[in-house]
C-alpha cells in the first residue's frame, strides 16, 4: 500500500515537471506581451535615462526573450525567484511570508467545506422525498449562484458590519503581536506559544474568509454525495442489510456512505484546485496577507517577477492537491489496490 | 430518422415542461429585455452625478427620495439606473465570451475525438496544462499581458474556458464514435468534414447547449471579478463589479448599496444555472431513465 502510494506520487511528480515547464513558459510569454513598461513605472520621478537603463539591465530586461526565460528558470531551480520591482525586496521573502497564510486559510476553508458538504449531502439523502430535501436542494442552488468573493462581501456586511460579530481585516487584532514568528502558520504559532487570546483572535479573523471559501465547494459536494448515495440504495448489500434488520442510519453510515464517498472524493480534488483560485479575491477583500493579496498587488503594479512566481506556486499547489487526493483515493478504494494499477 | 425525430421531440417536450428550464429562460428573457431597453427603463443617466444627494437610501426607508428608487451612491448616481445599464455589460460578456469559448472548445473537441492519435494527444495535454492554473490566476495574468478592458476580458474568458467545453465534449465525441453510424458514414466515403459536421456535431449538440448555459453564468462572474479589481471596464462605467467595488468603501454608512449589484449578479447567474441544470436533467439519457 505504502509502496503503491509512493509509486503514484513519483509518477505524479514526474508528470508535473513538463506541465510546470510549459506553465512557466506560458506565463513568461504572456507577461512579455505587456504594453506597459514596468521599469518606467517604478523609477523615481527625478530619474535620468542612465538610471533607467541601469535598472533595466539589473532586472535583465535588455536581453532577448528566450535568454530572459532561461536565466529566470535557471535561478528558479536554485530557489531564487528574483527581486520584486514594486516592493524592492526578494520575491522569495514575500512568497515565504504569504504562503503559510494562504495554506492555513485554504486548509481551514477546505475542512469547513468538506464538513458542510458531507453533512449536507447526508442530510439531503436522509430527508429524500420530503420538504427537507427541497429546502436543502434550494440552498445549494442559491449557494452556487453566488461566487466566493460575493459571499465574502455579504459575510462582511452581515456578520462584520450589521452584526459586528467577527473581525474582517487581516490575520490578527492590531493590538496583539506574536511573541516570535516560528512557522508563519499563525494557528500553529499561537498554539505553540500557549496564548489562548492569540489563538482566538487568529481563528476569529479566519472564520469569515474560510467560510466564504467553504461555501464555494460545499454545494457541489452535497449534490454529488446525495446522488451517489441514491445510486447505492438499490445495491444488493443495502437490501440485504435491511433484511437483516440493520437500522437505517447504520445502513447509511456503514454501508452506503463508504461506497458513495468515492465520486465525492475525486470531486474534492477538482474543487481544491478551484479553492486556491477563490483565495485570490477572498484574501484581497479581507486584506488577508496571503498569496492572493500579493498577486493582486503585483498585478496592479505590473510587478512581473512576483506575478510569475505566485502564478507558478499556485500551479504547484493545484498539482499537489490533485496528487494528495489521488493518494487518498488509492488508500480508501480497495478496487484500485487489488489491481495494483493506480488510475 | 422517424425514431430520431420522435426522440428529439420528446426531449424538447421534457425541456419545455421542466420548471428549471422555464424559470431560467424567463429570467434570461427579462434580463435581455432590461438590457435592450435600458435607456427607456432607467430613470436617470447612469453617469449623472448629483453631489447634493449622495448616499440616499432605497425607497422603503424614511429619508428616501422617490426620484431615486434604489438610492444613490457616493457620487449621487442613481443605483437603479446603474444596475439597469450594468445588465448590458454582463449579458454582452456572457453571450460573446461563452459563444467564443464554445466555438474554440467544440472545434478542438470534435477534431481531437474524431482524429485521435497525435492531434488528440496534443490537445489533451494542452487541456492538462490549462487545468493546472486556477482560472482566476490565469485570467489575471492574461489581463496583465493584454491590458485591461471589457473586450480583453472576453478574450481572456475564451482563452481560458475553451477547456471546459473541450474536455466534456471530447468524451461525448468518443462515445459517439463507437456508434455504428460513424463507421457506416466512413464506408459510404463521406468526407471528414461532413462526418464531423453532419454526423458527430448533432449528436453532441444537447451537451454543447447545456455547457454553454453554465458558461454564460461563469462569464458573468468573471466579468464581475475583473471589473471589481479594475481590470475590465473603465472605473466610471456602470458595471456590477465596479458598483460593488464602489459600494464596498461605504459599507458602514450605506450597507444597502452593495446588496443590489450582488443581487443582480445572483439573479443572472441563477438564471443561467437553472437553465443549464434543467437542460442537463432533461437531455441526459441516464437521468431521464431514472426519473421515469
Amino acid at each position: 500500500m505504502a509502496f503503491l502510494a509512493l509509486q503514484l506520487l513519483i509518477r505524479r511528480a514526474l508528470l508535473a515537471v513538463p506541465i510546470l515547464l510549459c506553465v512557466s513558459a506560458l506565463v513568461f510569454l504572456v507577461l512579455r506581451l505587456l504594453p506597459a513598461d514596468p521599469i518606467a513605472m517604478s523609477v523615481p520621478p527625478g530619474a535620468t535615462q542612465a538610471d533607467y537603463d541601469q535598472l533595466r539591465i539589473s532586472f535583465g530586461l535588455d536581453r532577448s526573450l528566450p535568454e530572459q526565460y532561461l536565466i529566470w528558470l535557471g535561478k528558479l531551480l536554485q530557489g531564487d525567484f528574483g527581486g520584486s520591482i514594486f516592493f524592492r525586496r526578494p520575491v522569495m521573502e514575500l512568497v515565504a511570508k504569504a504562503l503559510p497564510a494562504t495554506l492555513e486559510l485554504v486548509g481551514l476553508g477546505f475542512l469547513l467545506g468538506i464538513v458542510i458538504g458531507i453533512s449536507g449531502g447526508l442530510a439531503m439523502f436522509m430527508t429524500r422525498g420530503r420538504w427537507g430535501e427541497q429546502v436543502l436542494d434550494g440552498s445549494t442552488t442559491v449557494m452556487m449562484a453566488i461566487p466566493e468573493f460575493l459571499w465574502a462581501i455579504l459575510l462582511i456586511l452581515f456578520l462584520g458590519v450589521v452584526l459586528p460579530l467577527f473581525p474582517f481585516i487581516g490575520r490578527l487584532a492590531p493590538d496583539l503581536t506574536l511573541p516570535v514568528p516560528l512557522t508563519g502558520f499563525l494557528i500553529l504559532d499561537s498554539a505553540l506559544s500557549l496564548r489562548v487570546d492569540l489563538l482566538a483572535s487568529v481563528l476569529a479573523h479566519m472564520a469569515l474568509p474560510a467560510f466564504a471559501l467553504a461555501i464555494g465547494i460545499a454545494p457541489l459536494l452535497m449534490r454529488v454525495l446525495r446522488s451517489s448515495l441514491l445510486e447505492t440504495i438499490h445495491e444488493d448489500y443495502v437490501t440485504q442489510a435491511r433484511l437483516r434488520g440493520v437500522s437505517e442510519s447504520r445502513i447509511v453510515i456503514r454501508h452506503a456512505f463508504p461506497n458513495a464517498a468515492l465520486p465525492t472524493l475525486s470531486l474534492i480534488g477538482v474543487q481544491g484546485g478551484f479553492m486556491f483560485g477563490g483565495t485570490v479575491l477572498v484574501e484581497m477583500i479581507f486584506a488577508y496577507p496571503g498569496l492572493g493579496n500579493l498577486m493582486i498587488d503585483a498585478v496592479r503594479n505590473h510587478d512581473l517577477p512576483v506575478i510569475q512566481a505566485v502564478a507558478l506556486i499556485y500551479c504547484v499547489l493545484v498539482l499537489g492537491i490533485n496528487a494528495v487526493v489521488d493518494v487518498v483515493y488509492l488508500a480508501v478504494n480497495p478496487r484500485l489496490r487489488l489491481k495494483g494499477r493506480p488510475a | 430518422m422517424i425514431v430520431l425525430s420522435e426522440r428529439s421531440r420528446a426531449a424538447w417536450g421534457r425541456c419545455l415542461s421542466s420548471p428549471r428550464v422555464l424559470a431560467g429562460a424567463c429570467l434570461i428573457v427579462i434580463l435581455l429585455l432590461v438590457a435592450l431597453f435600458a435607456p427607456w427603463l432607467a430613470p436617470h443617466d447612469p453617469q449623472d452625478q448629483d453631489l447634493l444627494s449622495t448616499l440616499l437610501p432605497p425607497f422603503w426607508m424614511a429619508e428616501a427620495d422617490p426620484a431615486y428608487p434604489l438610492g444613490t451612491d457616493t457620487l449621487g448616481r442613481c443605483i437603479l439606473s446603474r444596475l439597469i445599464y450594468g445588465t448590458r455589460i454582463a449579458l454582452y460578456v456572457a453571450i460573446v465570451a461563452a459563444s467564443g469559448a464554445m466555438l474554440v472548445g467544440t472545434v478542438l473537441a470534435v477534431v481531437s475525438g474524431y482524429f485521435g492519435g497525435t492531434i488528440d494527444w496534443l490537445i489533451s495535454r494542452a487541456v492538462d496544462i490549462w487545468m493546472a492554473f486556477p482560472p482566476v490566476v490565469l485570467a489575471l495574468i492574461l489581463l496583465v499581458g493584454l491590458g485591461a478592458g471589457v473586450n480583453k476580458v472576453i478574450l481572456a474568458i475564451v482563452l481560458i474556458d475553451w477547456t471546459r467545453f473541450c474536455r466534456v465534449i471530447r468524451s461525448e465525441v468518443l462515445v459517439t464514435m463507437t456508434l455504428d453510424y460513424i463507421p457506416a458514414a466512413k464506408i459510404l466515403g463521406f468526407s471528414h468534414a461532413r462526418i464531423m459536421l453532419k454526423e458527430i456535431l448533432p449528436a453532441v449538440t444537447p451537451l454543447i447547449i447545456t455547457v454553454l448555459s453554465i458558461e454564460m453564468g461563469i462569464a458573468v462572474i468573471v466579468e464581475a471579478i475583473m471589473s471589481f479589481v479594475g481590470m475590465s471596464v473603465e472605473s466610471n462605467v456602470a458595471a456590477w463589479g465596479v458598483m460593488i467595488a464602489d459600494a464596498r468603501t461605504t459599507m458602514h454608512q450605506a450597507p444597502w448599496s452593495v446588496v443590489f449589484p450582488i443581487g443582480a449578479i445572483f439573479l443572472t447567474v441563477l438564471a443561467f444555472n437553472l437553465l443549464g441544470d434543467g437542460l442537463r436533467r432533461a437531455l441526459d439519457g441516464r437521468l431521464v431513465q431514472r426519473n421515469g
